[in-house]
């Protein structure tokens, strides 16, 4: 009878890493970001292991997508292994951190940590790809001598686009910041590797997007085995979030190939935000600064995300259509 | 160079891809082998399957020794089974790296098999080094 209950319950694991997989691939965040509010928030797991289950199913996915992606070879090894001398440094000091954090019983900060790296990953995320092609810029010395340039052939526009990247230096420490979260929260921490390479260092949209894929394994692996000394992870857990994330993935991107409504993009960022408003409560609760009963809390909750992502869709909708005007 | 650099990308793909496949059939096989003989490595399933942090028995990762994993796998235990698939993924970047290193060198482009050797070694230390420490002191 056990075994049963035990099957089930490992089914269900498996089913909301498919869903943390799927909203993660859509959006752009990264399976983990998602995962960790789902299992902490709905299934009652310590954070401590959803984070590890996360940073696990973290690699997966990275490998999983990396493989497929790197094989179009649209993403750039040569930059992404040059970043990674930042985010690896970052995920050592990052999964130390956790150590003393889980020592002092400090987990509040994590989940404030969370929400809000969630709540302001959603701004560059719905922001991306909006300067792609547009910005031409002068290649300055870093450009040079760390050979940032590259070329890949754009499926959609039938045409190979050559690109140049600058201020390599910004990039780094940029991603010192991301390997640090990525190995404090056990996520890829995309909308950061995100900022560093498209913003920073002007890199297209598909460039970044498959080099912080290709990154976001090297990272998290660099925190995992701080994290399984430090007894972090958990194995059913673990096995069921990576299998569920990998899945969830693979369906996420089929979705995002046949989504030609942008406005089908918004439904997940708002669940999204929700989860982002969650965590940040759970975190305030944990530290003792609020005490909110649940049901009252997830109508607050639901009215914070609810004000702010019809505040951000008006925003950029409108922005948008202003946009086509001109 | 750029030929090299194609054909660096060949090689990380072909290695992701085999790394995720291997690693998923260990996990699942674990998950399975755990179920049909109700535990591994002297845990109940209870143990294996509960999340409750402060409980002594809670099977965490630092409560396998890795050291047993050849034995483990060969006595067909579930534990080990999801133990090596997740070690898989966790060195699958080791391979990736070192790939890189040699690439580079072999398109005699020393900046990178530098920038390309400070993250290998910066992985390995975590790995080999950190971890096992801090399981030393803990």
């Amino acid at each position: 009878m056990t075994e049963v209950m035990t099957l089930l319950r490992f089914l269900e694991i498996v089913a909301g890493g498919v869903i943390a997989g799927i909203i993660g691939s859509v959006t752009g965040l990264g399976g983990g970001s998602v995962l960790v509010p789902i299992l902490t928030l709905f299934y009652g797991v310590p954070i401590i292991f959803a984070t590890g289950a996360s940073l696990i199913s973290t690699i997966a996915t990275s490998a999983g997508s990396a493989g497929t992606y790197t094989k179009k070879k649209i993403a750039n090894v040569k930059i992404g292994v040059g970043l990674e001398v930042a985010t690896t440094l970052g995920a050592i000091v990052g999964s130390l951190l956790v150590t003393v954090v889980y020592k002092y019983a400090l987990e509040w900060v994590l989940y404030l940590l969370f929400g809000i790296v969630i709540l302001t990953s959603i701004v560059p995320t719905i922001n991306r790809g909006k300067y792609e092609g547009t910005r031409v810029v002068k290649p300055d010395f870093t450009s040079r001598i760390f050979q940032l340039h590259g070329k890949y052939y754009d499926q959609k526009q039938k045409k190979t686009i050559e690109y140049i990247g600058i201020r390599w230096w910004l990039g780094e420490i940029i991603m010192f910041f991301a390997g640090m979260l990525s190995g404090l929260l056990g996520i890829g921490s995309g909308a950061l590797k995100v900022l560093g390479m498209d913003w920073a260092m002007n890199l297209p949209m598909k460039v970044t997007t498959t080099t912080s894929n290709f990154m976001i394994g090297i990272t998290a692996a660099t925190s995992s085995s701080i994290y399984w000394y430090n007894g972090f992870i958990q194995f059913y857990l673990a096995a069921a979030t990576a299998i569920g994330v990998l899945i969830g993935a693979i369906i996420g991107s089929k979705i995002l190939l046949r989504i030609s409504n942008k406005d089908v993009r918004w439904v997940f960022f708002a669940i999204l935000s929700y989860l982002g408003v969650e965590m940040a409560l759970e975190g305030l609760k944990k530290g003792t600064f609020i005490n909110i009963p649940g049901t009252e809390r997830f109508y607050i909750a639901l009215t914070i995300s609810a004000i702010l992502i019809l505040s951000l869709y008006v925003i950029f909708r409108i922005g948008e259509r202003n946009g086509q005007k001109q | 160079m750029d030929k090299n650099n194609e054909d660096l990308t060949r090689v990380i793909s072909i290695t992701l891809r085999a790394a995720v496949i291997i690693s998923m059939f260990f996990i699942v096989a674990g998950a399975a082998l755990i179920m049909i003989k109700g535990g591994g490595d002297g845990h109940t399933i209870s143990e294996i399957s509960s999340y409750n942090y402060n409980s002594n028995t809670t099977l965490r990762s630092n409560l396998v020794p890795l050291s047993n994993l050849p034995a483990g796998i060969f006595h067909l235990d579930g534990i080990y089974f999801i133990a090596l698939g997740l070690w898989v993924l966790i060195f699958t970047p080791v391979i990736v790296l070192i790939s890189a290193v040699v690439d580079f060198v072999v398109s005699k482009n020393y900046l990178y098999v530098l920038l390309s050797a400070i993250v290998l070694t910066n992985l390995v230390v975590a790995i080999f080094y950190i971890g096992p420490y801090l399981h030393l002191t803990s």
